[in-house]
């Protein structure tokens, strides 16, 4: 009885300690192990569409709450400002419209004007070689320099984007991110002051 | 054996996974380059050093028959700390060694540590010893995976070493080259052990 009492009090506490320490080092490594995400997975297109900048935009990010999704709990986004010489030059975030698979999630670049420096896709589910080709550059390169206008609309629909052809689903998707994203710019621009 | 002989056993006498073919599925899976090998090897070490130190440390306190789960406990909190802190400072070889960082809890060289030695011997031999396993382990990822990186892509940590007109043999950084390389340095080992008794 005695030995199955010290079992019990010996196993309970090295379990105990265990979780003490794994939580604080999940609290401590919490931010540097973000940064890492957005360094290695989003970087690459937060650099793609950004244009000349100096600082280090992940570093310089901001988060934005957003309001809430439909099951109640608050949603965020990352803002990363594109800056030279101290002046913010540029700012990069992420938007999603759905597509023929699923969402479509575009990182947009914009300048302090409001104009699109360039839109990169980070990730989609789209028809391998049909839908999927939204992501190559003779679609995105279209979006540059553009505002939130009319002619921000597939050209069937009176805009100046050409869809994909045989893709116009995938590439309203992918309009629809961006013109969510350029409708959200007041709000960030306000925020960022 | 003093401490120095606690130490050095694991660089030659059992070194694993050669000597003590322990091991083996992280030393087959993530050797496909010497990076990896050596990523994975300081990953194993410092489980085994810290493992080992508290386990020696708690060995008068753990029941005897609950023995093994506290051990789990502790080694796999060694190795989540190790997974976080990877995650933390190096995401690349996080993501290059992938499902088989967590899977250290289950690398059987650190239980066979834990039973065999810290458990029944006091700290310091502990720690002596899973230093001296933990860098033979090191040593031996590492020289599996240099050669299949230099037999299998031409280049040792991504510098090309071979001559220009070298052809690759791509079956090298697939299993089967894993298991053939692995084998070839046990024989190899064999040889050398062999003709040193005789």
């Amino acid at each position: 009885m005695r030995n199955l009492v010290r079992m019990i009090i010996v196993l309970t506490g090295i379990c105990a300690c265990s979780a003490l320490v794994l939580a604080y080092a999940n609290k401590v490594t919490k931010a540097p192990r973000e940064y890492q995400l957005l360094k290695y997975v989003q970087a690459p297109s937060i650099k793609s569409v950004l244009t000349t900048y100096d600082n280090d935009p992940i570093k310089d990010r901001i988060v934005l709450k957003m309001g809430k999704d439909n099951k109640g709990r608050p949603l965020s986004t990352n803002v990363f400002l594109a800056k030279k010489g101290g002046k913010i030059v540029g700012l990069a975030y992420e938007a999603a419209g759905m597509g023929h698979e699923g969402l479509i999630h575009v990182m947009v670049g914009v300048n302090p004007d409001g104009k699109i420096t360039g839109i990169s896709i980070t990730t989609q589910s789209e028809t391998p070689g049909l839908g999927s080709r939204v992501t190559e550059p003779s679609f995105t390169k279209q979006f540059k320099g553009m505002t939130l206008s009319d002619s921000l609309n597939l050209s069937a629909k009176g805009g100046k984007i050409d869809a994909v052809s045989g893709a116009t689903v995938s590439s309203k998707g992918v309009v629809t991110a961006v013109r969510k994203a350029l409708e959200l710019f007041p709000k960030i621009k306000k925020e960022i002051g | 054996m003093t401490l120095t002989q606690e130490f050095t056993k694991g660089l030659w006498k059992e070194i694993p996974p050669f000597r003590l073919v322990l091991g083996i599925c992280a030393t087959l899976a993530v050797t496909t380059s010497a990076k990896n090998g050596i990523g994975m090897g300081v990953a194993t070490t410092f489980v085994l050093v810290f493992s080992n130190l508290l386990i020696s440390m708690l060995r008068k306190f753990i029941p005897r028959n609950v023995r093994i789960a506290a051990f789990i406990v502790i080694i796999a909190s060694f190795v989540v700390l190790a997974e976080l802190y990877m995650q933390a400072y190096a995401y690349p070889l996080y993501k290059a060694l992938g499902i088989f960082v967590p899977l250290i809890v289950v690398n059987c060289i650190i239980l066979g540590r834990a039973e065999a030695f810290a458990s029944k011997n006091p700290v310091l031999p502990s720690l002596a010893d899973g230093l001296g396993i933990g860098i033979g382990f090191t040593i031996s990822l590492f020289v599996v995976g240099g050669i299949r990186e230099i037999i299998g892509h031409g280049t040792l940590f991504s510098v090309p070493v071979m001559w220009s007109s070298f052809k690759p043999f791509g079956v090298m950084l697939k299993p089967p080259g894993a298991f053939l390389c692995l084998g070839l340095i046990l024989a190899l080992m064999n040889f050398i052990s062999s003709r040193k008794k005789g």
